[in-house]
């Protein structure tokens, strides 16, 4: 299978650091469509929301250290699927894998036989997947934001006036900002407790729902070690994920 | 009941670090004379080590041998960790159900290692056991633990490299039949709590405790071995290799179909072993099925109902019409061995040994328990990484029955003999 191009070739700038710059974006952009790719092939192989967001961490760990020149992204995440099946024991079969990845890639197209480039590809995710296991170096479970999030729902739920929580889908944003979250690399860089509460925070705001004034702010009742600049910066991050997407349709 | 226990120690015998004790005959032999000037026991295993000159301080199971790292390392300048060519395999200890296990060297600091060899399958790639075996114990270190120390990458092929210990809980019993010394079970007992403690706090379950799991040093240290063999969401009866996995460490809410458990299933599993050291015997030795395990669970604390178990009724597997009246019974009248001992013996087994997960003891709280009171109690404050043998006065006692010694006691523990080196 002929995995599409990714965008390495960057026309290259006059000026030395704008062409660094620009080369950054355009590895921003390809990791952008390369989960874009995990998260709608995920849900067409029937993955859990916790697996997806494995695949998704696994391969921005990956790229944390390793050069998008060097290795294929989209093998690299199809390895990160198959590998995030088995760490979060939703199995997933290499041949099914494979499939959905080709119809993904080229739309309309048959399915792939069964000869020796489908008996390869096979063998080159396998091989990947080991590839990432040895860079991560087996340190491939992590601490998810999501169960923060749901705590935090609770008992936000608890604090809050009923009529103004079932107006607002307060819960189904927060969980949609938390999912896309994973697009970008921000699950590596800040701990499961402070992205859980950006994305609560962010949703709040949406809304214009306000949580009842106390002696503290509530988002430091719930984590004490997060801070409002750090609340902004991951909001900042999330928002630019945004403006990425119009950019990469 | 010997027969029963050998017989599924090999049935069971999935995975490595099992191997003979052909030691020991020889050593009880030797130590009958002087004491200390005379070849020891625990020698035996060291003795390829002193040939290459290396000298080797405590156990083992201890990684650096108690000296500093650059020291040790001058021993083979250029060799590093992670590769192959740093370990020479020794023996072959066992087989299991995705790996190889060797008895090997490592060239770099003369240490026995085992050496656990992951068979890749072509079309499935690393096995999902063996990544997450890897991924937990890279961050685990406890003297409990069996200890990690390296992973070989290869092209093809993946060995893990871990401390090697000499035995198991299952041969040790199998050495020792008719029940153990009651102050060994006590610190053994300790120990697995102590490793369990651990592993609960970091949200982590074991979910397989066995006897052939828990791995003895020769000084007598316990360490949980076998991490991720079993699957997180539903705990296997079968392996993939169809080998039948045993159901009699299992707790009931379990066998009844529940899939939320947590940290009282491997308390369960403990307290079943607890009683197995006591009593030298499986406290619950089912045959074939679920339905018989659950019955001879309610045999001793009697068929739970809502009262006595809120909740009980919704599991999936709870039909009461099917198992046979029980009441409860007195822990000291089912296993004898706990009327021969004080009553807190059975006070802790009864509190790891209850139907409802929710009531059982957490081994936190177990370690607190009476039982351990004579215990010297710095026991109570080690850093995680210190064995509870460094603790001055902890030594096991002589087992009454050996059965590489028959007719004769052997001698107290070896422990004193480790200021040799």
């Amino acid at each position: 299978m002929e995995v599409e191009p990714c965008e390495n070739a960057v026309p290259t700038n006059t000026n030395p650091c704008e062409a660094s710059e620009s080369s950054s974006n355009a590895d921003n952009k390809t990791h952008f469509r390369v989960c874009r790719f995990i998260m709608e092939t995920g849900v067409k192989l029937g993955m859990h929301s916790v697996p997806v967001a494995t695949a998704c961490a696994l391969y921005h760990r990956f790229f944390q250290s390793a050069n998008l020149r060097v290795y294929e992204p989209y093998l690299v995440a199809m390895s990160a699927m198959y590998l995030a099946g088995k760490v979060e024991e939703q199995h997933l079969r290499t041949r099914d894998i494979i499939n959905v990845c080709h119809r993904y890639l080229h739309r309309g197209s048959e399915p792939l036989e069964l000869d020796s480039q489908f008996w390869e590809l096979r063998d080159s995710i396998v091989q990947c997947e080991l590839l990432i296991l040895r860079r991560l170096n087996f340190h491939v479970s992590f601490q998810y934001p999501h169960k923060y999030l749901l705590h935090y729902l609770l008992s936000l739920k608890a604090l809050l006036n009923r009529h103004a929580w079932a107006r607002t889908p307060i819960c189904e944003t927060a969980w949609a900002l938390l999912k896309d979250s994973y697009h970008s690399p921000l699950c590596v860089r800040h701990p499961p407790q402070h992205l859980a509460l950006a994305v609560l925070y962010l949703a709040l705001h949406s809304y214009g729902v306000e949580v009842p004034a106390g002696a503290v702010e509530w988002w430091q009742v719930f984590c004490e070690d997060i801070t409002n600049s750090d609340i902004e910066s991951i909001i900042c991050e999330l928002l630019q994920l945004y403006d990425m997407e119009a950019k990469c349709t | 009941m010997q027969n029963l226990r050998q017989a599924a120690t090999e049935a069971f015998h999935r995975l490595g670090l099992k191997q003979r004790h052909l030691g020991y005959e020889e050593l009880s032999d030797l130590e009958d004379t002087t004491y200390s000037s005379e070849p020891q026991p625990h020698w035996f295993h060291t003795l390829q080590v002193r040939r290459l000159r290396v000298q080797r301080s405590r156990s083992n199971s201890d990684p650096l041998g108690g000296k500093s790292f650059e020291q040790e390392f001058q021993w083979k300048t250029g060799l590093q960790f992670g590769t192959a060519t740093s370990y020479l395999n020794l023996e072959k200890l066992g087989e299991g159900a995705y790996a190889t296990v060797y008895k090997g060297i490592s060239r770099i600091n003369g240490h026995l290692v085992a050496l656990k060899v992951i068979r890749m399958k072509t079309e499935e790639g690393v096995p999902f056991t063996a990544i997450r075996e890897a991924s937990l114990l890279k961050g685990l270190k406890h003297a409990n633990i069996v200890l990690l120390h390296d992973i070989i990458h290869t092209r093809e092929s993946l060995t893990f490299v871990f401390e090697y210990v000499q035995t198991d809980l299952a041969q040790y019993m199998t050495q020792h039949p008719g029940g153990l010394h009651s102050h060994n079970v006590r610190i053994f007992m300790f120990q697995l709590l102590r490793g369990l403690s651990y592993i609960h706090g970091r949200r982590i379950l074991h979910r397989d405790l066995k006897p052939q799991n828990l791995l003895i040093s020769y000084l007598g240290e316990l360490k949980l071995a076998d991490f991720g063999l079993a699957r997180s969401k539903s705990i296997p009866s079968q392996t993939y290799s169809s080998e039948v996995v045993t159901l009699w460490y299992r707790p009931p809410d379990v066998l009844l179909g529940s899939t939320d458990y947590s940290t009282a299933l491997d308390i369960w599993g403990a307290g079943c072993i607890f009683i197995e050291m006591l009593q030298g015997a499986p406290a619950f030795p089912g045959v074939t099925d679920v339905f018989e395990q659950l019955q001879k669970i309610w045999a001793v604390l009697g068929v739970p109902t809502e009262e006595t178990w809120p909740g009980v009724s919704e599991l999936p597997n709870f039909k009461p019409e099917w198992f046979l009246p029980c009441e409860p019974q007195l822990f000291r009248n089912v296993w004898k061995r706990l009327g021969q001992l004080p009553y807190k013996t059975e006070d802790l087994a009864v509190q790891m040994l209850r139907a409802a997960p929710r009531d059982r003891i957490s081994a936190q709280d177990a370690l607190q328990h009476a039982y351990f009171n004579t215990l010297p109690p710095p026991l109570m404050h080690l850093r995680d990484t210190v064995s509870v043998f460094k603790v001055p006065g902890v030594r096991l006692e002589a087992e009454a029955r050996d059965i590489f010694s028959p007719g004769r006691r052997v001698r107290p523990s070896l422990t004193p003999l480790t200021k040799c080196w």
